[in-house]
């Protein structure tokens, strides 16, 4: 048994002159033959092609060199052996004349992969976060259904729960749909107490996002109702890290917050969801719960029926919407669902920001393209010789074109390659600096260079090559003979048309570099504005951390205050910590709803309804924090359970429910059911939401009175707030001991600085800028490097004309003018058509802008101005090169 | 003394040629390689064994003749190879003129 050689000896044979083609490849038959019983046909094989290739490009070399004739081919074979041997030869001819040259050729790679490069990076994070679908069996037919307030403004909010229920109950274009919060619950009883992240849902959540539990089974629907849900979902991560993947787990309970709930199953490993829950347990209202309307805290997701298109999904709820508004005018005036593909509700605002770095990076690669093209374009003059000569011998133009479009291609290709390396290292990079906020895009967390970004980086270098290779071939091959033999001789600059282009060429890199200067300025004038804006309170050297209490053990309130103030006592025993207190939601947290506000005496006749943030606090909250007491007195131990009920507003809500009145003695009540409360100070305003958004109306409580609007609810979870004089950073350990002096069931969470958390939450912001100054770096580089690689290009072609001036008796100056002035010309040119189109696109910007109006004339001027005094830079040198210019040597 | 053309032949040609006189009626690429292998420790590639030969038959150094196929060749000829007089007296004239040029240098190199 002899199976015969593989079939590439037969292709191979091609390349090979017919007298030799025999003998050779039965040598290599032979040895492969030999080879393959002693190593095994793979290796065998790939030796064999290896081999075969190397000798088939040896043989080509040799009939190039010493002119052996071609094989004999067959006839089918010979136009595409034509077509395939005129490419190679190009490739070949292109990579000798690109080494022939290093510094254009490495000018023009470094160009090039900084264009490429930065694209890749940028699709590929565009890609994994907007495109690519999320992580469930038909995403596209998940909603999130949010609910619209008009009146407030808000596009898309909680949701109450009656609203859900009826949604649910009538909605006839979903498969399924689900309520949830986020919950956190604390882990006892198994080793060390452990605070856990978690989602309530309603049941059926999983059958929205089409997920099956791996283990178990999935939640039922009586499994809602208050009393019937101590049961559990644990995620696959979690069931690994607490429970070392024991299956025996299901079916047993485990505790949270004192109660036992029953494990029922197990999430698959795949399962995903933004936050990244710990377990997931049923949503279970009770009966007064159900039927709220004005309190919306729950979020909703849908699948829609396959067969009904989303308008109609859209349209469906909207007339359920209106029906629901009618019925309860008082709760749903101006109220309305608002359905969203569930992708778009949890990128948010980040997709904007994401498509403008996406442009951002597009400029680049045009800058960077714009700046190659003229590169080749001075290259093609300089060839001209060449270019004319084999035109003149019978050269087809179509033959030429192809060739230096073979050129650029192969630069496109070697720009692609460095490109994509630095894509790769830039994307490791990056997922180091990613703000905390990123880590609940879909895909972030496999951000890299895959199947997808290695095909988008190569189409891209493909394209990049023929744009910016496909007019300078063009031009450089239009010869007609005599004219540019004649213009070679006058050593002029390179005929009208490549004149033309390359300004054209220049004019546009500044234009373009202009419009991402004046993105990266209006930016950095935003991040400038934001970090100035006071939070309202003094955040150095201050810590915080949550704490929640289990009802099993903390049922009242008295027991709570006096777990607080026993961890209160042993923290103010420490050295280094000044004050300590405690809030139901501190700043930059998240945390927090509004309630219904009530004057006594007053019916507040407004267009908004009148709503405040509820805040418990311990009474040294306003000192620790550093809050300025604007008028009125702050809390004392006196404002306890037996003293008449009291509360502190903030500046905000004074202005907006007494304008020019004195609010204090008056006295309100928040939520439900009736409590006065006597108004007896008013504080400073914290921007509690973020640095960029406005102070809501507030209304803080002792919290050892009875607030009952949530029960103990808000007094079993606070947040405890240090200020220290010694280092935030070693706060944790001392916390922890004190809270575990205390009750040492109690887990503590996370303990951060406060600074932190504002550096946190403009983190992305940052990160935007940047990026985007990089962007803008780059660009300006490329573009300098374009120009001054022209001016430089213009005065060597033009010294025979400059020493003719200067032999006629024009002075130096009178030179570097004339050289000046045509350079100035491209410069304000560029500047003038980059800022029409930086004021067209910065309209894009203005979500992302704080503080400063996409057209602030101040940011177009500095940047214009930055960009001219780098073009200035970029051209005054190679022109007074020109003036240098020795007559005689130039006249020889 | 005649005039020596000391490089009529190259150096590789030198080294093909040699081996192919050591391998007498076996010389085919295959086993020059090898044979070129062992005596000087050099691999040389396929395509250099080939093109030189080509070049050798072409100046009129060698002759070949293609022998019988065989199955373990896949049903392909074997080319041999052996050497014209022109080549033997082309290598004993590169050595006259090597040696010639060697004597009385042995004390600056070596005895190697």
């Amino acid at each position: 048994m002899t199976p015969g050689p593989p079939i590439v000896l037969r292709l191979f044979a091609r390349f090979v002159p017919g007298d030799l083609r025999e003998p050779i490849t039965g040598d290599l038959t032979e040895e492969y033959l030999a080879m393959r019983d002693r190593r095994g046909p793979a290796r065998a094989t790939l030796w064999l092609w290896g081999q075969a290739a190397r000798l088939a490009w040896t043989f080509r070399w040799e009939r190039t060199a010493h002119g052996r004739p071609l094989p004999p081919i067959g006839d089918e074979l010979r136009s595409m052996s034509y077509m395939w041997d005129a490419l190679r030869q190009d490739l070949a001819f292109g990579v000798r004349m690109l080494r022939r040259q290093p510094g254009f050729t490495v000018v023009a790679v470094i160009a090039l992969a900084l264009g490429i490069g930065a694209n890749t990076a940028i699709f590929s994070v565009v890609d994994a976060v907007l495109w690519r679908s999320l992580p469930y069996p038909g995403a596209d037919e998940i909603v999130s259904i949010g609910e619209q307030r008009t009146r407030e403004g808000r596009l898309s909010g909680p949701v109450s729960p009656a609203d859900f229920f009826d949604w649910r109950r009538e909605g006839r274009s979903f498969r399924a749909m689900a309520a949830y919060t986020e919950t956190a619950v604390n882990l006892t009883g198994v080793g060390e107490p452990e605070r856990l992240r978690g989602l309530s849902v309603s049941p059926g959540f999983l059958d929205v996002l089409g997920v099956h539990p791996a283990q178990g089974r999935d939640f039922r629907t009586e499994e809602e109702t208050d009393g019937r849900d101590r049961v559990v979902l644990l995620t696959d991560a979690f069931w690994r890290r607490r429970f070392g993947a024991d299956p025996a787990v299901v079916g047993r309970a485990v505790s949270f917050n004192g109660n036992p709930y029953e494990v029922i199953g197990i999430l698959p490993a795949a399962f995903w969801w933004p936050t990244q829950p710990d377990m997931i347990v049923p949503l279970a209202l009770d009966d007064h719960d159900r039927t709220l309307r004005a309190a919306h805290f729950l979020d909703v997701v849908a699948r829609r029926r396959p067969e009904v298109p989303f308008s109609r999904a859209r349209e469906e709820m909207a007339v359920i919407g209106a029906r629901l508004s009618s019925a309860y005018p008082e709760e749903n005036t101006g109220h309305g669902p608002n359905l969203r593909p569930l992708r778009q509700a949890l990128v948010g605002d980040m997709r904007t920001a994401l498509l403008v770095l996406l442009g951002a990076v597009g400029l680049v690669l045009l800058i960077a393209c714009a700046n190659v093209a003229t590169l080749l374009l001075a290259r093609a003059t300089s060839r001209q010789k060449e270019l004319a000569v084999r035109i003149a011998v019978g050269g087809a133009r179509l033959r030429l074109v192809q060739q230096l479009l073979t050129e650029s291609l192969v630069l496109a290709l070697a720009g692609g390659c460095a490109g994509l390396l630095l894509a790769a290292w830039g994307m490791a990079a990056l997922r180091h600096v990613l703000p905390a906020q990123f880590a609940a895009l879909p895909g972030i967390d496999h951000l890299g260079v895959d199947a997808r970004v290695l095909l988008s980086s190569l189409v891209l270098s493909l394209v990049t090559g023929v744009v910016f290779g496909v007019a300078p071939a063009l031009i450089a091959s239009d010869q007609r003979v005599g004219a540019t033999l004649n213009e070679e001789t006058r050593g002029g600059s390179g005929g009208a048309r490549g004149r033309r282009m390359r300004s054209a060429l220049v004019v546009a890199e500044l234009a373009l570099s202009l419009v991402l200067l004046v993105g990266a300025g209006l930016l950095m004038v935003s991040f400038r504005n934001l970090t100035e804006v006071s939070p309202g309170f003094r955040p150095q050297q201050l810590v915080t951390t949550r704490l929640t209490l289990p009802y099993s053990r903390y049922a009242d309130r008295p027991r709570a205050v006096a777990f607080y103030n026993a961890v209160f006592d042993r923290l103010r025993a420490v050295p280094g910590v000044d004050r300590v207190a405690a809030t139901s939601a501190p700043p930059f947290s998240g945390l927090g709803g509004r309630l219904n506000l009530e004057i006594e005496h007053r019916s507040v006749e407004s267009p908004l309804p009148v709503r405040a943030h509820p805040r418990i606090v311990s009474p040294d909250y306003f000192a620790t924090m550093g809050v300025p007491l604007v008028r009125g007195r702050v809390f004392t131990d006196r404002d306890n359970a037996d003293a008449p009920d009291v509360v502190i507003i903030n500046e905000a809500a004074a202005r907006s429910f007494w304008p020019g009145d004195d609010p204090i003695g008056d006295r309100i009540s928040l939520g439900d059911p009736v409590r006065w409360m006597e108004i007896v100070g008013i504080v400073g305003d914290i921007r509690h939401e973020g640095l960029d958004a406005e102070a809501n109306p507030e209304a803080y409580m002792p919290f050892q009175q009875g607030f009952v609007a949530f029960g103990t609810g808000l007094v079993r979870g606070m947040s405890l707030v240090v200020r220290t004089s010694a280092d935030a950073s070693a706060m944790a350990p001392i916390i922890r001991t004190a809270v575990a002096g205390v009750d040492d069931q109690q887990p503590v969470g996370l303990i951060r600085p406060m600074d932190a958390l504002i550096a946190q939450s403009v983190a992305p912001r940052r990160l935007n800028l940047l990026l985007l100054s990089a962007f803008a770096f780059v660009a300006v580089v490329l573009t300098a490097s374009g120009l001054y690689g022209v001016m430089a290009y213009l005065v060597t072609q033009r010294t025979r004309e400059i020493g003719v001036r200067m032999a006629l008796g024009a002075s130096r100056a009178s030179v570097l003018a004339l050289m000046l002035r045509q350079a100035g010309a491209m410069t304000l040119t560029g500047i003038g058509v980059g800022l029409v189109g930086a004021y067209v696109l910065a309209r894009y910007l203005a979500s992302l802008l704080f503080g400063v109006s996409a057209s602030d004339p101040t940011v177009y001027l500095a940047v214009s101005a930055l960009l001219a005094a780098v073009a200035f830079a970029a051209i005054v040198i190679p022109s007074s090169r020109a003036t240098r210019v020795d007559p005689l040597s130039a006249l020889r | 003394m005649a005039a020596v053309d000391v490089s009529a032949l190259g150096e590789f040609e030198q080294v093909v040629l040699l081996s192919i006189l050591r391998l007498g009626d076996e010389a085919y690429a295959v086993s020059i390689r090898d044979e070129i292998a062992r005596c000087t420790g050099r691999e040389v590639s396929r395509g250099s064994i080939y093109i030189t030969l080509d070049r050798l038959e072409t100046k009129g150094y060698l002759k070949s003749r293609l022998a019988d196929p065989t199955p373990e060749r896949g049903g392909r000829a074997k080319r041999y190879y052996g050497l014209r007089p022109r080549a033997v007296e082309a290598l004993k004239d590169s050595r006259r003129a090597l040696v010639a040029l060697w004597r009385g240098l042995e004390r600056v190199l070596g005895q190697a």
